[in-house]
């Protein structure tokens, strides 16, 4: 039993991360290149006096990135191994209730997708893909390596 | 030893504190076998401790207590109550002794026989002795009023690590704060109470990052023993050289790293120097010599432990690697001579023929360097065959608040660390030349040749300005290698609470960590080793950092290269750059200027300060230039550098001999040129003599020895006695007379102005100025 999660959206398809992992949803400021950091980093942030470490969601599955946002453009806040990153995303939904567990994907779900999630999860605002956050802040594989 | 006696003091106080409970039960249940065994390790440790510190009265003390308890432990004896309360007599009298010797008095009035006396199972009036002896070392101990005593504590590591974080969180929510204050135009009200506030959080904050740093010579001082006791053992003869002591790290990370170290240097002693025939064959000294090297060097500390022994043999790993399973023939030729030679790190490899009883038993390298990267640090072997190998620890700083120069390259800020930086000049500066190697750019600054790295173009900007046009940073790595990073702009030195990037962004290894700047934004704090290495400049710099001699005579024609600054009174002054040793910002606190003349601390030597007169310090740090003349150095205060110059013009001569020789137009206008040669007439202590002259006091004397001593020692004479067997070349007596002052010249001082005026060659006692004079004058007769 998963409990809440947060739906979004990454390259048009629905996902969910668990709430417990996200610590808030916030517009994000000016965002710092960092130069010969892996295309899915775009930079850097601030919040409140943290340092945010600005992450191209989809860019990280291994899809098209989705580019530096605008001033202000929302993201969605989550903490990892001491580290805080944002994540930006397509869009930010609603915090659902997931009664069940992952199940396994029928079918295939795509590349990227593959990797990075948990399985298909039913939520009260449909089926989402949960997001396995560790993987996904790992970057794809060929650059992470 | 202060630092062990404190830490005996702390321990012996805090066992007391914890067996206090103890005591208390066991006086209601003497048969509690636990309490007992609690106590009796108490006395134990303490007479073990003071027999090491020889403290005999606490020892005898300790050690009665502890044979009764013995006793008791073994059966032989009840622990009646008579016992208990001799025993808690005991103990009290060691809390007595101990607040003593903490704060140095002297230790509370005899009657510890009594006490011991109180002990023996025959002893009928055990209770009463003790009660009133008891008091009686009550009465004494209260304490002299106004003894300040520097108690210290333990504390657990990670309520400090919490502080610590909290207290960099607050800098940061600080300059947040400031940020928006000064946008949002606050009232002066409230600007005030918030400044305060802010130097508030400056001091807290220092002192916080003191409290988790130790010098690394609590490390290093078991080190010389360790390493005799390691030849005498091996048969070989190793000196071992220590460097950087001072430099302070994380007390914790001093622990971890004391066993890698340990088995580092048995490495080296056992494996790495020759036995003395084998070192005398090969045409080596007969003594190895084994140099640990401390430095920081940005957020890391590198630890550089060399030998100069038979070094490692690369192909031999390898063969052993290969039989050991651990690589494949092809594998193992495939490898670099550096891969090789990692080989030792690898686990269950041996290089030693034989086992010894030191090492060589398959634990290994593989551990250190397995401890040492658990806490984020890194190890590396260089090593030459038959000359010596090098093993480089980098360890980081767990907690980083770094001084640091903030530069710009492309449309970006960076950050770099202040300790790498060793000079900082104008790539137009006249004195400055560019040259090409195929694609390196090289850089000629005062005859030193060095590669020169363009930042924006490290980083991939496009379009990167030529290094003609850039601020070079002049950066010595840890190695000591030195090269020019070319940056658009240099704009301040800034203190940084440094914060670790995430994993993705640290892979790149351009980059050693993160920050927000005063006005929000992140900024990245460069990695410059990692960019060396990253443009192959490490292990080539120093062979291209050469002397050019011929280009520094070209320079002369070319115009005095000069630093262009703003004194503290405002005034815009140059000086010429040969004289200035280096540049520091120092802390206000260390600057007196009351003294005549001022002096300035810098690390830990006293230098006089020219610059301040009539100034005030206004903030919390000042820069200040260090001059030379090649034989002393004098420290002058100022309150920016604006550039580095070439002074060409003709330099009009002022009017007065000074601070100023004159005044030169830089850019159309005036800045006076420093008068070096004035300022060190003026501030520069002249070199004592190798041999001081000696001047005889009578050692009987208190006024000559106490009042009169410091004055002859600061005309710079060497004060002996009568016991001094040669002879002295001047000597000081009294209207007394002068038994046993055999001197070259005697200056008689009388205590009474009018008899000092009528008797010939005295002087009134307090004529300051007619004996300077005359020691003065008895030197440069004897020089002369």
């Amino acid at each position: 039993m998963i409990g809440l999660v947060v739906i979004i959206e990454i390259a048009g398809r629905r996902a969910a991360l668990r709430a417990s992992d996200v610590q808030s949803v916030v517009e994000l400021d000016d965002v710092v290149a960092v130069p010969h950091a892996p295309r899915f980093v775009l930079g850097l942030s601030a919040l409140r006096s943290n340092t945010l470490t600005v992450i191209d969601a989809a860019a990280a599955m291994g899809l098209p990135p989705r580019g530096v946002p605008q001033r202000g453009g929302r993201a969605v806040i989550v903490d990892r191994g001491g580290h805080r990153y944002a994540l930006v995303v397509d869009g930010i939904d609603d915090v659902a209730d997931a009664p069940g567990d992952p199940a396994p994907v029928p079918g295939e779900a795509g590349p990227g997708w593959e990797r990075i999630s948990e399985g298909l999860l039913e939520t009260d605002r449909g089926p989402a893909l949960l997001i396995a956050l560790d993987v996904l802040l790992a970057g794809p594989p060929a650059l992470a390596a | 030893m202060d630092d062990l006696l404190a830490e005996f003091l702390a321990e012996t106080r805090e066992m007391m504190t914890a067996i206090g409970g103890e005591l208390v039960v066991w006086e209601a249940d003497p048969g509690d076998r636990a309490r007992l065994d609690a106590i009796f390790r108490f006395v134990h440790t303490v007479k073990g401790n003071c027999g090491f510190f020889d403290f005999p009265r606490l020892e005898a003390l300790s050690h009665a207590a502890e044979d009764a308890l013995a006793e008791v432990r073994a059966g032989r004896r009840s622990a009646s109550p008579r016992l208990v309360t001799a025993v808690l007599g005991i103990v009290d009298r060691i809390g007595e002794m101990v607040d003593a010797i903490e704060a140095g008095e002297p230790l509370p009035e005899r009657g510890d026989d009594l006490l011991v006396a109180a002990l023996e199972p025959d002893s009928d009036d055990a209770g009463d002795v003790v009660g009133e002896v008891h008091s009686e070392a009550n009465g004494a101990r209260s304490p002299a009023p106004g003894a300040i005593t520097q108690r210290s504590i333990r504390l657990a590591t990670g309520l400090l690590d919490g502080v610590m974080s909290g207290v960099s969180d607050l800098v940061l929510a600080r300059n947040d704060l400031a940020r928006r204050m000064r946008d949002a135009g606050v009232d002066p009200a409230v600007q005030g109470p918030f400044e305060r506030l802010s130097a508030i959080l400056d001091q807290v904050r220092e002192s916080v990052t003191r409290l988790r740093m130790q010098r690394i010579e609590h490390l290093f001082g078991a080190l010389p023993r360790l390493v005799r006791d390691l030849s005498a053992e091996l048969g070989k003869q190793v000196m071992i050289d220590l460097e950087g002591g001072d430099v302070e790290l994380d007390r914790e990370m001093i622990e971890i790293i004391r066993d890698p170290l340990t088995h580092i240097i048995r490495n080296a002693i056992d494996h790495g120097v020759e036995s003395p025939s084998a070192r005398l064959a090969a045409g080596k000294r007969e003594i190895g010599t084994l140099h640990i090297a401390a430095r920081q060097s940005g957020n890391r500390i590198v630890i550089a432990i060399s030998d100069d022994g038979r070094g490692i043999d690369g192909a031999r790993l390898m063969e052993i690697s290969v039989a050991a399973g651990a690589l494949t023939r092809a594998e193992g030729d495939a490898l670099s001579e550096g891969e090789r030679q990692a080989l030792i790190f690898e686990p269950g490899l041996s290089t030693a023929a034989q086992v010894t009883a030191v090492s060589g038993r398959g634990v290994g390298m593989d551990v250190v360097r397995a401890n040492i990267e658990r806490i984020g640090g890194s190890i590396e072997v260089s090593s030459t065959p038959g000359q010596g190998t090098r093993i480089l620890l980098s360890l980081p700083l767990t907690l980083s608040i770094i001084p640091s120069l903030v530069v710009g390259a492309g449309n970006q800020l960076f950050a770099l660390p202040r300790s790498y930086v060793e000079e900082i000049v104008h790539g137009r500066a006249g004195h400055i030349e560019f040259a090409r190697a195929g694609e390196a750019v090289l850089v000629t600054v005062r005859g030193r040749r060095l590669a020169c790295l363009s930042l924006g173009e490290q980083l991939g900007f496009a379009d990167p300005p030529k290094p003609g046009v850039s601020t070079l940073v002049l950066v010595r790595l840890a190695g000591g290698d030195l090269f020019a990073l070319a940056v658009d702009r240099v704009f301040d030195h800034e203190e940084l609470v440094i914060k670790p990037l995430a994993p993705a962004v640290m892979a790149t290894g351009y980059y050693a960590g993160s920050t927000l700047l005063d006005d929000g934004n992140p900024v990245l704090m460069l990695d410059i080793a990692g960019i060396a290495r990253k443009a192959r400049l490490i292990g080539e710099v120093q062979a291209r950092a050469r002397a050019a001699d011929d280009l520094v005579e070209e320079q002369a024609a070319a115009g005095v290269p000069a630093l262009l600054f703003v004194g503290l009174d405002g005034g815009r002054r140059a000086v010429r750059l040969g004289s200035v040793r280096r540049i520091d910002r120092i802390a206000a606190a260390a600057v007196d200027l009351t003294a005549d003349p001022p002096h300035a601390v810098i690390g830990d030597t006293l230098f006089p300060l020219a610059g301040a007169e009539g100034a005030t310090l206004r903030d919390s740090e000042v820069s200040v230039l260090r001059l030379g003349d090649g034989q002393s150095e004098i420290a002058f205060a100022i309150d920016r550098i604006v550039d580095t110059i070439e002074m060409s013009g003709q330099i009009a001569p002022a009017r007065r001999a000074g601070l100023a020789e004159g005044t030169v137009l830089i850019d159309g206008i005036p800045a006076e040129v420093l008068d070096i040669h004035w300022l060190f007439a003026a501030y520069g202590e002249p070199p004592r003599a190798v041999e001081p002259p000696t001047c005889r006091l009578q050692s009987g004397d208190a006024w000559a020895r106490t009042i009169l001593a410091p004055l002859i020692e600061s005309a710079g004479y060497r004060v002996v006695d009568e016991t001094f067997q040669g002879a002295a070349d001047v000597a000081i007596a009294n209207e007394a007379g002068t038994p046993g002052l055999a001197a070259a010249t005697v200056i008689t001082l009388c205590a009474d102005p009018g008899r000092a005026e009528q008797a010939p060659g005295s002087l009134y006692r307090y004529d300051r100025a007619g004996l300077f004079a005359q020691l003065a004058a008895l030197r440069t007769g004897r020089a002369a």
